[in-house]
């Protein structure tokens, strides 16, 4: 009786663990910035990118822009689940906690994976938001959307991002140049996962990479939804997109917990 | 005092170069991300039906966009680091003005801007047998230093915003996208709608741009490339102008409530 109820505590004191990780954390990333700065870092940066894309196409000949607009729309929660997740990990060591994070008896799975909870629903927010905009400025037309299933496919294009971060937040602890590895992958991002042009125009062995990334899949199940799809029809689609998260989550976690322990041993991972 | 001047400008100089090399955010600006906004160029205008991309546009404005991502946030980042490190206070309380030491960074950041402009013209040259036969060669150096002069004007003019308010450095670093579309980096600016050629009239290399343009198709009409350097030339100077004015403002303002640190 009393062995249920200490285990019951450990799971309560786990869950509480995640939150409140998850709340200082996100609280960190953002709560220094002003309002206005914090709206232009969310909306700014994709908006002006989604006009030159836009402008690009045109003057390629592309004469409807709605397919760059919805594509840079579902890039959005990336900017969160890339970036926000990979600082929220590096910006323990650039700010000296990351030996009292290793050296503190906290489950590490609740304090590694609570950095991504609120950049998961604040990239689903940012996209979800930004859809009814370009509804009124670009007459997107959303008639036939099966709504439901395009807000799925944007949570879980939220998810399977902050896997990448899991994974470039790690790197960031080993490499001081880390956050250039993150920026340029979330360049790359403009050619790879299908944002401004569908990834079977890409050279063969580029659309490997392609399938290889977060987000590819996602953004084809949601431009599917966008257009009336129903689940039969997106369902490989999103199970695809949710195992390539899962398996970045898990290689990202791996990855952290294989950085503890080298630093445990050789000490040194400050001065790296 | 000449010798002087140009000793300060080779040490400045000698330290920003070094800082720039060693520092790989660099290759993300000059080189990556004008290869990632061509490339999507590229390949659109493969799915619209193009044989071949305007090289004018889709790889040499890449190298344009190049420069001036490079410029936006070294020079930003100069200042920030500056602040960071503390050494921000120690070059406002030095004899040299915090203006002629970013003037100086500013100058070598847009040179070394350049690298990103040369890997374009090369790549355009050599992948995709683009010729300079039958353009106006003179006219686009003219042009080319105009741009120069224009980014420069620009950079010193946004860094005094940096050194007022640590907060001001993501409003800088935003500008990076919205300058690029409005002044056509990367397409012709009729493409644009008339209100956003209209704002875009306030940016000196929006002009210069102009004048590349037309001297890399060949053109050698003085009244029309006149015009835009002129305009290129004049708007430039009033930013250099504006920079001098805020700079001293700045400079006063961190001086006499000592809050350099804290702001």
């Amino acid at each position: 009786m009393k062995s249920k109820a200490a285990g019951g505590s450990a799971i309560l004191r786990t869950i509480r663990l995640y939150f409140i990780q998850a709340w200082f954390s996100y609280r960190a990333l953002y709560l220094w910035n002003t309002p206005l700065n914090y709206f232009i870092s969310k909306f700014g940066y994709s908006f002006f990118a989604m006009l030159m894309f836009m402008f690009i196409g045109k003057f390629a000949g592309l004469a409807d822009p709605l397919y760059i607009v919805t594509g840079n729309i579902l890039l959005m929660p990336s900017m969160n689940g890339i970036s926000g997740v990979s600082t929220a990990v590096a910006d323990e060591k650039r700010f000296g906690t990351l030996s009292y994070l290793f050296g503190s008896p906290a489950g590490r799975a609740p304090v590694f994976m609570g950095r991504a909870l609120f950049p998961v629903l604040d990239g689903f927010l940012t996209a979800a938001v930004a859809m009814p905009v370009a509804l009124l400025l670009f007459h997107l037309d959303l008639s036939k959307t099966n709504l439901w299933l395009l807000l799925g496919c944007i949570l879980l294009i939220s998810f399977t991002t902050s896997g990448l971060g899991f994974i470039l937040g790690s790197i960031s602890l080993v490499n001081r140049d880390g956050w250039m590895i993150t920026s340029s992958i979330e360049v790359g991002l403009f050619i790879l996962v299908g944002v401004n042009f569908p990834v079977d125009l890409l050279p063969p062995f580029v659309r490997v990479i392609s399938y290889g990334l977060p987000m590819t899949r996602g953004i084809q199940a949601a431009r599917l939804a966008l257009a009336g799809a129903n689940w039969p029809a997106v369902s490989q689609l999103v199970l695809g997109e949710a195992l390539v998260g899962v398996i970045y989550a898990l290689l990202g976690y791996t990855l952290f917990r294989l950085i503890e322990r080298r630093s445990l041993v050789s000490g040194a991972l400050d001065d790296l | 005092m000449i010798k002087r001047f140009f000793r300060l400008v080779w040490r400045q100089m000698n330290v920003q170069l070094k800082i720039r090399i060693f520092n790989q955010y660099t290759v993300l600006l000059f080189f990556l991300q004008p290869l990632v906004f061509s490339a999507v160029g590229m390949i659109l205008a493969r799915a619209a039906g193009n044989l071949a991309p305007d090289l004018v546009y889709t790889v040499i404005g890449g190298g344009i966009m190049g420069m001036w991502s490079g410029l936006v946030f070294t020079s930003t980042w100069d200042i920030t680091r500056d602040r960071l490190y503390g050494t921000l206070e120690l070059i406002v309380g030095s004899p040299t003005s915090l203006g002629k030491v970013e003037a100086i960074r500013t100058f070598t950041n847009v040179m070394a801007g350049l690298v990103s402009l040369a890997a374009a013209f090369l790549a355009a040259m050599l992948i995709f047998n683009y010729s300079l036969a039958g353009a106006n060669l003179a006219g686009a150096l003219v042009s080319l230093l105009l741009i120069l002069f224009g980014l420069w004007s620009i950079g010193i003019f946004l860094a005094n915003f940096l050194v007022w308010s640590r907060l001001s450095d993501q409003m800088v670093e935003f500008l990076e996208l919205p300058v690029a579309v409005l002044c056509g980096f990367m397409y012709p600016l009729r493409i644009l709608p008339v209100w956003m050629q209209d704002i875009s009239m306030i940016f000196p290399i929006r002009w210069a741009l102009g004048a590349l343009d037309e001297c890399l198709s060949g053109s050698h009409d003085l009244a029309v490339l006149g015009l835009q350097w002129g305009l290129a030339l004049g708007i430039a100077l009033l930013f250099w102008a504006m920079a001098r004015w805020l700079d001293g403002k700045v400079h006063d303002l961190v001086r006499i409530s000592g809050e350099l640190n804290s702001i």
